[in-house]
């Protein structure tokens, strides 16, 4: 009988947590939100961060919290930067995601039109929501989702299945700069020295890396201005006010 | 024009002459009508002086700006594919002529390799190239910033995120020297690097991690983690090339539990894109049918050999189309016959092709190399690519029987 209890008190306290974890991050309990054009809405709330089975700077996976943002429904366009940028010039086409874009040009050209980048708390729950899958569209990787080609390394979108919130293109496509340097999460305990305030975290891979660079929790660092050959762009995010 | 002031802009222009055909150790190329024989010893000795790192042979061999002539001085991220093929070259042509200068340089190439797993101070090839230096040269920033001192070799730079493609360059290339022209002792150390390249891999649950812990960009054949379906063809050639040549228990065991609990047997069987077909990976397939040549030499279960002639088949569908003039082209096909006994290059235009084939000539090439400052560099400079495919492919040929020596 003690048991009994026991197992129905903590079924009890699980579902009320799930409740509230369901509740505060549905968006459709907050559909008076109308985002910008382009964007979408990503409530407050509380969601499931990092992961135990990728490298060790990703663990451990532990429950993160955001406010509530709009956030870009794709990468921004080689158009849309060359419109802030006159010498910027791209060998794709203009509708191709920037590929070739440093930090500190990506976070002026944000400030321009009034955005910033997103932490990597909020380009994560952009990606996964909040039941803490693999890849924006689920736990499973579909050849189809992700253009992986040699012919074009650089910035295309497929716009297969969205994220929770709406966003295409998480996986694949360009690197994402986020506003975040590269640091250590709370209660890890894999020391690397290249941690602290040198380098910042790109997210979600480019269309010819390694699969497991697409999953929404895998983080990579880059220095700001000495970018080499990593095609990184954006994805912005718009505070509510 | 007085006398003197004549032999003065003569002197001049003999001056100027010498300094642009100086830019190499040697610039002596084949004249694109030479038989193929003359073009693979002028493109031997091409590769000897121009691209010899230490052993190992540069994919693109730039030119120092100063005119200077400095090992290792050029684009490192193919290095180990370069060197790869220049020893499957020497191994097939110490082969056939037994001559020890040709064993010679397939050790020293060997050898090479070896030191691009010593630089690193770790057990395991997770270096992709290594030059001596000074200081760190201004091409390290015309790829990824994974440019290293080395803690074991002082005065050594090392680059690192080793990738798959490299993985099967390495095992392809040193099951070949394995059997072909290492004596006793070279085989001994194959039997050691295999074991310990393929060895970290296995206890790193197939992945090709960097120093710092982190999987490399292009090293993921981790079953717990989603990966590209040719990286399951490459991890079972891996391990079954690791089995074979070292005897060690554990790879047997890796392969079997690739197969029997994760299924790469059949996850192997779309190793390749058909469709879309702006979705097909050429490149890609040249690892995957060198890791089936592999893979099927070794693998004895009827039920196994057909699942990977399954995937041969799949991409001869694709490839028994395709322009037969690049380098991995002309290889894909002469292993496809290995393989299948079929005799694809007894087609008149192929065996045409074959007798055209040639070396790069010298090319001109400008990077623009991003500064800590946020400014760009632009640094233009001639280079030689590597001629080691073509290399490769004639020994390769002269020894399996698809050239003739009189070409």
């Amino acid at each position: 009988m003690k048991n009994w209890k026991r197992d129905f008190g903590l079924f009890l306290s699980v579902s009320l947590v799930a409740m509230v974890f369901i509740s505060a991050n549905d968006p459709s309990t907050d559909n008076k939100v109308s985002p910008p054009e382009g964007m979408v809405y990503v409530p407050a709330g509380p969601f499931i961060m990092g992961s135990d089975i990728d490298d060790p700077d990703s663990s451990p996976q532990h429950i993160a919290e955001t406010g509530a943002y709009f956030i870009d429904k794709y990468e921004v366009s080689n158009a849309e930067y060359a419109s802030f940028d006159s010498e910027y010039t791209y060998p794709e086409g203009a509708g191709e995601r920037a590929a070739k874009v440093n930090w500190h040009q990506a976070t002026a050209y944000a400030k321009s039109i009034g955005k910033r980048l997103p932490t990597e708390k909020e380009w994560e729950k952009a990606a996964r929501g909040t039941d803490g899958r693999m890849l924006p569209w689920g736990d499973f990787y579909d050849d189809s989702f992700v253009i992986y080609s040699r012919n074009n390394t650089r910035g295309q979108s497929i716009a297969k299945p969205a994220s929770p919130y709406g966003c295409f293109d998480m996986a694949g496509s360009v690197w994402e700069w986020t506003a975040d340097w590269y640091q250590q999460y709370p209660g890890n305990t894999h020391d690397m020295e290249q941690y602290g305030e040198k380098y910042k975290v790109i997210r979600g891979g480019s269309t010819f890396n390694n699969f497991a660079c697409y999953t929404t929790f895998h983080r990579y660092y880059v220095h700001p201005v000495d970018t080499r050959a990593y095609p990184i762009g954006m994805r912005l995010v718009k505070d509510i006010e | 024009m007085p006398r003197k002031k004549t032999g003065i802009l003569i002197l001049y222009a003999i001056f100027i002459t010498v300094n642009l055909s100086l830019a190499q150790k040697n610039n002596s190329y084949p004249k694109d009508d030479d038989p193929l024989h003359v073009k693979v010893r002028m493109y031997e000795q091409l590769m000897l002086d121009n691209h010899w790192n230490e052993g190992t042979i540069l994919f693109h061999a730039l030119h120092h700006q100063d005119g200077k002539n400095i090992d290792g001085f050029g684009l490192h991220s193919d290095l180990i594919d370069a060197t790869g093929e220049m020893l499957v070259a020497y191994s097939c042509k110490y082969a056939i002529t037994k001559d020890k200068k040709d064993k010679k340089i397939a050790d020293q190439v060997f050898d090479g390799i070896l030191k691009a797993e010593t630089v690193t101070g770790v057990p395991g090839l997770v270096a992709r190239g290594f030059y001596k230096a000074n200081e760190p040269q201004w091409f390290e920033k015309a790829w990824y910033d994974e440019w290293h001192w080395s803690s074991s070799m002082p005065g050594y730079r090392w680059l690192g995120d080793q990738s798959i493609d490299k993985l099967v360059s390495v095992f392809h290339s040193l099951g070949m020297y394995y059997e072909l022209a290492a004596d006793e002792a070279y085989k001994k150390k194959v039997e050691g690097l295999l074991s310990r390249f393929i060895g970290k891999i296995v206890n790193d649950n197939f992945r090709i991690m960097d120093l710092d812990g982190k999987l490399t960009l292009w090293g993921n054949m981790c079953p717990d983690l989603p990966h590209n379906k040719l990286n399951s063809l490459v991890a079972l050639a891996a391990v079954k090339a690791a089995q074979q040549f070292t005897g060690e228990s554990r790879f047997a065991s890796a392969y079997k539990m690739l197969i029997e609990k994760y299924h790469y047997d059949d996850r192997q069987l779309l190793t390749n894109h058909l469709f879309p077909e702006h979705m097909r990976h050429i490149w890609d397939d040249y690892h995957a049918v060198r890791s089936l040549y592999t893979v099927m030499q070794y693998e004895t279960d009827p039920d196994l050999l057909n699942k990977y002639r399954m995937t041969l088949n799949r991409q001869w569908y694709v490839w028994k189309d395709i322009t037969f003039e690049e380098e991995s082209t002309i290889f894909y096909i002469m292993l496809y016959d290995l393989m299948t006994g079929e005799n694809a290059m007894e087609d008149p235009a192929r065996i045409d092709v074959l007798k055209s084939m040639n070396g790069h000539k010298r090319g001109t090439r400008t990077f623009n190399l991003p500064m800590e400052d946020g400014s760009r560099m632009k640094i233009t400079t001639e280079y030689d690519r590597a001629s080691t495919a073509f290399i490769r492919n004639y020994w390769f040929g002269r020894y399996f029987g698809f050239v003739d020596p009189n070409w």
